[in-house]
């Protein structure tokens, strides 16, 4: 019967998938060594990648924490544009009235904290210290009752004690202690400004020194009672940022709206904003975007959220994943290399065997799915011993943790962990990982595939 | 059933021309156990290979079992898969069976590109296989098996599929004469119990010794055609 030469695709007979599957698996035993050695470099880009990342979510769920516990809480209220300009600490964008603010807070059960930033010079002089000297720092005048609801600097004490209201005492971190030489009991002197912009000098006593995981709080702030920065910088009662604690699994993924109804039943109005809320997705919210903010029409205060607040250490821990990137597409590289490398080879020792299944009528397409499985196989193999290596490394990490503190001693930029940092598990990933190596092996291997099918079949057939 | 007409196929080899063939015209009929004879270079493979639709000749005709399949309003290259596919067997010089796969999938894997059930597979293969004097060697993978051996498989391989023709390039070049002469006598057979039409090229006088039709080839042209035996 003569072959029609237009016979619809379909009703053409192909190789079934399983004898492909089959040619697949038994060719991946013919090479067993170089099976193997190809398989273990994608093994170790799998894990490493498994690895990495599971460090990589850590970090930013350990940074999530130590923003949220040490320098934000869950949100906060401030005085409209505070928190743009908050690296000058301005004086001039106060809450006037934390007072009915807080106590709406309370009234809905609402835990919050007002605080007073503002940017001094600590000076200190030889004896009691080593020698004179002086460092530019962030203050706070926090409230020794209300703070510990939303932050845990209380609970990062280590020497000394927690600061009591009303009282000249001062908390210092255990890093700028050790390079004053300051220990608890030592005078400092502040020098700043008041409200006004007029020169002021504080004379305190340290009563406690901290030290949290947060390296940017440790390096660059002081604590004093909120009462005692109140009354040197003429504040008369008014604070720059009411910090909230919020019910929340993690950070940034509070609802906003109980504080916003407890705001409006006192009275107090904050300017609608539309889609607001915590976001679904956990994402990070940058300015600008809506529902990042409210602004208050009658009160001049706004309603940050977490997201907002932290948009600067977002996008800092955007170029770090961007890094992490990089990294990616250097083990990328790797295991494209390996595939590639075996796949040329199997390819090229094979030709006159491919030349024969074309010559019997295996179409181009059927053999280049044969070799696609055959590399996905040693992907599928590579990934599935890498995801058990990478799952022990995760396992170690979530663990043990890797721990920092060495590593970042000398190191002078706004990390937001310190100390032990641990792996998170995220099966999503790691399934992720093996199985986009088993794709990614496959789709390498077209590349020789297609250069052997160039040739004619009687080209292939001549090749020893 | 095979009509060949006129053919001409030029190589160009670096900056040298070769003219494998210059103008061959055969017809071969069903159940013709034909051998292609001729020196080294004579275009006997070349011929097989226009024949067995793996290469294209430069001008001429080529008609299989109806199909036009040179010249003008010849078929696709898709359709020239299918007839190798379905209506073609190839038997080689140095067997091609496949290392890892064993005897009887080496068979198989010719119906499985037929997209046969399974079970019309397994009952096809055991019996070529079988009839081929390999019964009991399904399991075997070519290194366990001895040359003669391996180019029964090949010979399965070929004739599992019911082709229209069986085309075998020097099939007996690569085995000692006892080894060779019994795979001629295994072809020959089926040839005449079956009606499978064979077409082989060679060099080698016993292999001609067993042709009904031997056809000898010189420098691209048909030297000679002289039928021994009527098929």
């Amino acid at each position: 019967m003569p072959v029609q030469d237009d016979l619809q695709p379909k009703r053409r007979p192909h190789a079934g998938p399983r004898m492909l599957i089959r040619l697949a698996a038994k060719n991946l035993t013919r090479y067993r060594r170089r099976t193997m050695i190809t398989a273990s470099a994608i093994a170790f880009g799998v894990a490493i990648f498994v690895a990495m990342a599971s460090l990589l979510e850590g970090l930013i769920a350990e940074g999530d924490r130590n923003l949220a516990n040490y320098e934000t809480g869950s949100a906060a209220l401030t005085g409209q544009g505070y928190w743009d300009e908050r690296e000058q600490y301005p004086l001039d964008i106060l809450i006037e009235d934390p007072a009915s603010i807080l106590d709406a807070l309370d009234a809905a059960d609402i835990a919050a904290a007002p605080r007073v930033g503002f940017r001094g010079e600590l000076i200190v002089h030889y004896d009691p210290y080593p020698e004179d000297g002086s460092a530019h720092l962030s203050m706070y005048g926090i409230n020794p009752e209300r703070d510990p609801r939303v932050f845990r600097i209380d609970e990062a004490v280590t020497e000394g004690r927690y600061l009591e209201a009303d009282e000249h005492g001062l908390l210092i971190s255990r890093w700028l202690a050790e390079r004053l030489g300051a220990e608890v009991g030592f005078p400092v002197t502040i020098t700043t400004r008041t409200r006004d912009g007029f020169h002021q000098i504080m004379d305190l006593d340290i009563v406690g020194i901290y030290e949290t995981p947060n390296p940017t709080v440790d390096r660059r702030t002081v604590f004093m009672p909120l009462e005692i920065a109140d009354s040197y910088l003429e504040m008369q009662g008014a604070v720059t940022a009411v910090h909230l604690a919020l019910p929340e699994a993690v950070p940034g993924t509070a609802d906003l709206e109980p504080v916003r109804a407890a705001l409006a039943q006192a009275g107090i109005t904050l300017e609608p904003a539309g889609g607001d809320g915590p976001d679904p997705d956990n994402n990070r919210d940058v300015p600008g975007e809506s529902g990042a903010q409210d602004h208050g029409a009658a009160t001049g205060v706004e309603l940050l959220s977490f997201d907002y607040m932290t948009a600067e250490f977002a996008a800092a821990m955007e170029l770090q994943e961007a890094a992490f990137g990089v990294i990616l597409f250097l083990l990328g590289v790797i295991a494209i290399v390996g595939i590639s490398n075996t796949m040329l080879m199997a390819v090229l020792e094979r030709e006159r065997e491919i030349g024969m299944m074309r010559a019997i009528g295996m179409r181009d397409g059927e053999i280049r799915s044969m070799f696609v499985l055959e590399a996905a196989g040693i992907g599928l193999l590579g990934g599935a011993i890498g995801l058990l290596i990478g799952a022990g490394l995760v396992g170690y990490l979530a663990t043990y943790g890797i721990d920092y503190s060495a590593m970042l001693e000398g190191v002078e930029m706004d990390f937001r962990f310190d100390g032990v940092v641990y792996g998170v598990w995220n099966p999503e990933t790691m399934l992720t990982t093996a199985i986009g190596a088993a794709a990614l092996a496959g789709v390498v291997a077209l590349i020789p595939v297609r250069r052997i099918l160039k040739r004619s079949v009687t080209e292939s057939l001549r090749q020893h | 059933m095979i009509n060949v007409t006129d053919i001409h196929k030029e190589y160009i080899d670096g900056e040298t021309s070769v003219r494998a063939l210059r103008g061959v015209s055969l017809h071969i009929a069903k159940g013709e156990f034909l051998s292609i004879a001729g020196p080294s270079g004579s275009g006997k493979t070349t011929l097989l290979n226009v024949i067995g639709c793996i290469d294209t000749a430069d001008s001429g005709g080529l008609s299989i079992d109806g199909d036009r399949i040179n010249g003008a309003h010849g078929v696709s290259s898709r359709a020239l898969i299918e007839i190798r596919r379905a209506k073609i067997g190839f038997v080689f010089q140095s067997f091609n069976l496949i290392p890892v796969l064993t005897a009887y999938e080496n068979v198989a894997m010719a119906l499985s590109l037929l997209g046969l059930a399974e079970s019309e597979i397994r009952e096809r293969t055991t019996k070529i296989l079988t009839e081929v004097g390999l019964a009991g060697m399904e399991d075997r993978r070519p290194a366990k098996l001895s040359g003669g051996q391996q180019q029964r498989v090949a010979v399965a391989r070929a004739l599992v599929k019911d082709p229209l023709i069986v085309l075998a390039d020097e099939p007996t070049a690569n085995l000692d004469s006892e080894t060779g002469e019994a795979i001629l006598k295994l072809m020959k057979s089926i040839n005449q119990r079956i009606g499978t039409t064979f077409v082989f090229s060679t060099h080698d006088q016993m292999v001609m010794d067993y042709a009904d039709r031997l056809c000898r080839l010189h420098d691209g042209l048909i030297e000679s055609d002289e039928v021994r035996r009527s098929a």
